[in-house]
């Protein structure tokens, strides 16, 4: 039996910037050859899928289209990733069985609040993603999603002189709550700290093993 | 108290992991063109479940169910395949397969019965389409759910997730939506014996309005759920 295909669920609020992470890590990540799918569940539209599709796929080439599905979740986002993620589950397999040369799978979870996680059932790997713009005080307020999961990415870090947001307190939170497991700033606008990410991936989720195209 | 009645009320629980939460079996569709009242929902919900969920869906799950007592795969997979055939419309016949397969993967990770675990098999391998009346079933003959509470329990949640998907998209309030589901009784109670023993060559659906309305949610580009 082929081993299943490393699956990385990233969940965060509104806004957040959960579509513009993956479409700077995935390029990051095609870069070092490694090939992934990804499923957005969007809460009222598959304009998430959309965007990624005709950005990484239709216009740079790095995957096939059809390793861009978009999945309706009832208006219930964390009920599709973690009380019963099985419609996405079996959206992953189908996946993987079309796809058996892809190194990672990557899970978008609807815009939901701060106590998403994901259903280990679904995500081998869990990255949850905040704002600047929601305030300084987002590791500090705690939540689920900031305490459990494997890497806190705090984003849109151009703006926190413009919203009153100081980098240093969230830092010391983001410690403070979350001990030894790790966190980034990023700037997905510019790509700022993509690199970090990226590098969590290929040693957290693929082990640093060798893309598979490279394997053959 | 018996053990298959607490079995019952686990498959019927929305806590249940097939991902019916998901479907709106068209109500979203139809919430985008007009603003229906308590009333129109009831009447709506009434018309899938006499001329759809209890001609087709009900009387494929009596007919898998009978098969599944006697252990006759090939009798499940003929009732599974014939409901498949007269689902007209490709979202919904896709979600159905798709919760059927969720539903009997999970069963079989508790239950031993062999029926189950060759169906399970079918379904994995493509072998057969997987649809939930079918699905649901061969797991109530496994954990010895009587067949007419098993057709009982799939009209009922039928009308909870009706329910639910009306709440959300606004079009109902909690309490209208638990008195709708009161006032759902007889019907669900008639429509479960006309049809649960029936053959399998008397399946049938016919309501064209719903199948054009579950077809227009395929081509909203805006939608919160998957039918």
């Amino acid at each position: 039996m082929a081993k299943r295909v490393p699956r990385v669920g990233i969940g965060g609020p509104v806004g957040s910037g959960k579509t513009m992470l993956i479409e700077q890590v995935v390029p990051a990540l095609f870069s070092m050859g490694y090939k992934a799918g990804i499923i957005s569940n969007d809460v009222v539209s598959k304009e998430d899928a959309d965007r990624m599709r005709h950005n990484l796929a239709t216009e740079k080439g790095m995957l096939a289209e059809d390793l861009v599905v978009g999945l309706a979740t009832g208006g219930c986002p964390h009920t599709a990733v973690r009380e019963d993620p099985s419609m996405n589950i079996a959206e992953v397999e189908e996946m993987e069985s079309r796809h058996p040369e892809l190194d990672l799978i990557i899970i978008e979870s609807g815009g939901d609040n701060i106590t998403t996680t994901f259903s280990p059932a679904l995500a081998d790997y869990f990255i949850y993603i905040v704002d600047v713009a929601g305030g300084d005080k987002y590791p500090r307020k705690r939540g689920l999603g900031i305490e459990t999961c494997d890497l806190l990415v705090i984003n849109k870090i151009d703006l926190a002189a413009h919203v009153g947001a100081d980098l240093k307190v969230m830092e010391r939170d983001a410690r403070e709550v979350r001990g030894k497991n790790p966190f980034a700033f990023v700037n997905c606008r510019t790509g700022g700290g993509i690199d970090r990410v990226a590098g969590h991936i290929v040693r957290d989720v693929l082990f640093e093993l060798p893309p598979k195209a490279m394997v053959g | 108290m018996s053990t298959e009645f607490l079995s019952m009320l686990q498959l019927a629980d929305s806590f249940f992991p097939a991902g019916t939460y998901t479907m709106s079996n068209g109500l979203e569709a139809l919430a985008k063109r007009k603003k229906a009242d308590v009333k129109e929902l009831q009447e709506l919900i009434s018309t899938h479940l006499g001329r759809q969920v209890g001609p087709a869906d009900c009387c494929a799950l009596g007919n898998a169910y009978e098969c599944a007592k006697k252990s006759n795969l090939g009798g499940i997979l003929r009732a599974d395949w014939a409901l498949y055939a007269v689902k007209l419309v490709e979202e919904v016949r896709n979600a159905s397969s798709r919760s059927g397969a969720n539903l009997v993967r999970c069963v079989a990770t508790f239950s031993d019965d062999k029926i189950l675990s060759d169906y399970n098999n079918a379904v994995s391998e493509k072998r057969t389409s997987g649809m939930y009346p079918a699905a649901l079933a061969v797991a109530c003959a496994a954990l010895r759910i009587p067949k007419r509470e098993a057709g009982t329990m799939f009209l009922y949640s039928f009308c909870v997730g009706m329910a639910g998907a009306a709440l959300r998209l606004g079009a109902i309030d909690h309490v209208a939506a638990q008195k709708m589901l009161h006032a759902l009784r007889p019907t669900i109670a008639k429509i479960v014996e006309e049809n649960v023993n029936k053959p399998l060559d008397r399946l049938w659906q016919f309501a064209p309005g719903i199948d054009v309305v579950q077809m227009e949610h395929e081509r909203l580009d805006s939608k919160m759920f998957i039918t």
